[in-house]
């Protein structure tokens, strides 16, 4: 029951949320933010962190944005586009810092990428 | 220092503080370590106001009321608590040596680590003041009395600090990075009630003094002021990790969760996981089932121990402990 992170985030990157996750587990792609569901510990301090109200309980998320729910764990289990392995459970963003590189959803979300 | 004990407990978390009631109704001698100066784990650092209504018996009960009660239900046995100690190494057989020197020998050991060692996270711009104007903890309200007190952060540490401060100290300023607070909404109402100063959206830029603490430099936007300050408390929160226990020789998965068998044990004879670092198929991470963990890992212990003793403990009905 992870904490997830929507489309508000997108080009937005604030990352006041990194700085509150005690378990390191919120990862950056190139133009959002991801939180790793095999490593969130659901303590919800990343929750009121947030600027633009992105983040919520993957249980919670606002209708319509149920797609980012699975995308989140998408980023971190499928290999990203580009890149042979997935990303897995590296154990903390700071291992290996910005990713830099989205999901196909997110990549192409807006038409803005 | 060199302590004896007939099970050494990683941890004083729910899961630990459950598992040092049952060594000690086990018969066992118990010591208890924790990194943190106070015990609790993740409750007492991350959320000791927010009510818990899963826990068996209670329909709701605060975080920091379920701490009392777990250390109140020990406290029969006498556990040895070692708080502010990191568990850093383990010999075989067994020897925990915390980060501190102090070695604790014992016939088995129960890691209830949680998610890790919590490490206060950094102010910046303060480091170089730290034992002389910086804490990261308040152990003492004393040493505030009569001070200019800046505390830095707006979870419930920093709150629960400034409601106990003001009364004592020459004046307590309250500075965090936003807007919004995450302690608990009752507490942010006692205090700005109260005389303490809250400053949102700003910083402590620049810590200003010789030997000690003079003053700080709050910044908030273009605006930049100075005030007089003799202590810093930092009250950004933790981070975690389990460190120095992935070079323990137990089996450790994803750097996280060490898994465990139907009985708690881990990879290593005589060293069992109880609640959230544990880790087996279907596992559920919650406090509730952190405490039965707690119980199976010790009672075979107790087993692991002396062969002899069961692994069934009898009914604490019929322990004469009314």
């Amino acid at each position: 029951m992870p904490y997830v992170i929507t489309d508000a985030c997108i080009d937005v990157m604030d990352r006041s949320c990194m700085e509150e996750c005690p378990v390191d587990c919120i990862y950056e792609g190139k133009r959002k933010l991801y939180i790793n569901p095999a490593e969130c510990i659901d303590c919800g301090a990343c929750e009121p962190a947030c600027p633009v109200t992105a983040i919520s309980l993957d249980t919670k998320v606002p209708s319509g944005k149920a797609e980012f729910a699975e995308d989140n764990a998408r980023f971190f289990e499928e290999p990203l586009p580009g890149r042979g392995e997935a990303v897995g459970a590296p154990g903390g963003a700071a291992v290996t810092g910005a990713i830099g590189v989205d999901t196909e959803l997110v990549s192409g979300f807006g038409g803005a990428g | 220092m060199n302590h004896e004990t007939d099970v050494v407990i990683v941890g004083a978390g729910p899961a630990g503080l459950f598992a040092a009631y049952y060594a000690g109704f086990r018969g066992l001698s118990v010591a208890v370590l924790d990194s943190l100066p106070e015990p609790g784990g993740q409750i007492t650092a991350m959320y000791p106001e927010k009510r818990i209504s899963d826990i068996a018996g209670f329909p709701a009960i605060r975080g920091r009321e379920l701490v009392e009660r777990l250390l109140e239900q020990a406290a029969p046995f006498r556990p040895r608590y070692l708080l502010g100690h990191r568990a850093e190494t383990l010999e075989p057989g067994f020897a925990v040596t915390t980060h501190r020197g102090t070695r604790i020998t014992a016939k088995a050991v129960i890691v209830a680590g949680g998610i890790g060692t919590f490490t206060p996270r950094p102010l910046p711009a303060a480091e170089q003041f730290a034992g002389t104007g910086l804490a990261y903890f308040v152990r003492r309200l004393d040493d505030y009395a009569g001070t200019d007190v800046v505390i830095v952060g707006g979870g419930d540490s920093a709150f629960d600090w400034a409601e106990a401060l003001h009364p004592l100290a020459k004046s307590v300023t309250v500075v965090h990075r936003r807007d919004t607070f995450r302690a608990h909404p009752g507490t942010v109402a006692a205090v700005r009630a109260s005389p303490v100063e809250i400053v949102t959206g700003a910083q402590v830029t620049k810590v200003i003094g010789h030997e000690a603490v003079e003053s700080v430099e709050i910044t908030h936007g273009d605006e930049a002021w100075t005030s007089p300050c003799q202590r810093i408390i930092a009250a950004l929160g933790f981070t975690a990790n389990l460190g120095p226990l992935l070079k323990w020789g137990v089996d450790v998965h994803n750097r996280r969760h060490i898994p465990v068998g139907p009985s708690m044990a881990a990879s290593l004879p005589g060293v069992f996981a109880a609640g959230d670092i544990n880790d087996y198929p279907g596992k559920v991470r919650l406090i509730a089932v952190g405490f039965g963990e707690a119980a199976t890992a010790v009672n075979n212990a107790a087993h692991f121990i002396d062969p002899g003793q069961p692994v069934f403990p009898g009914h604490s009905t019929d322990a004469g402990a009314s």
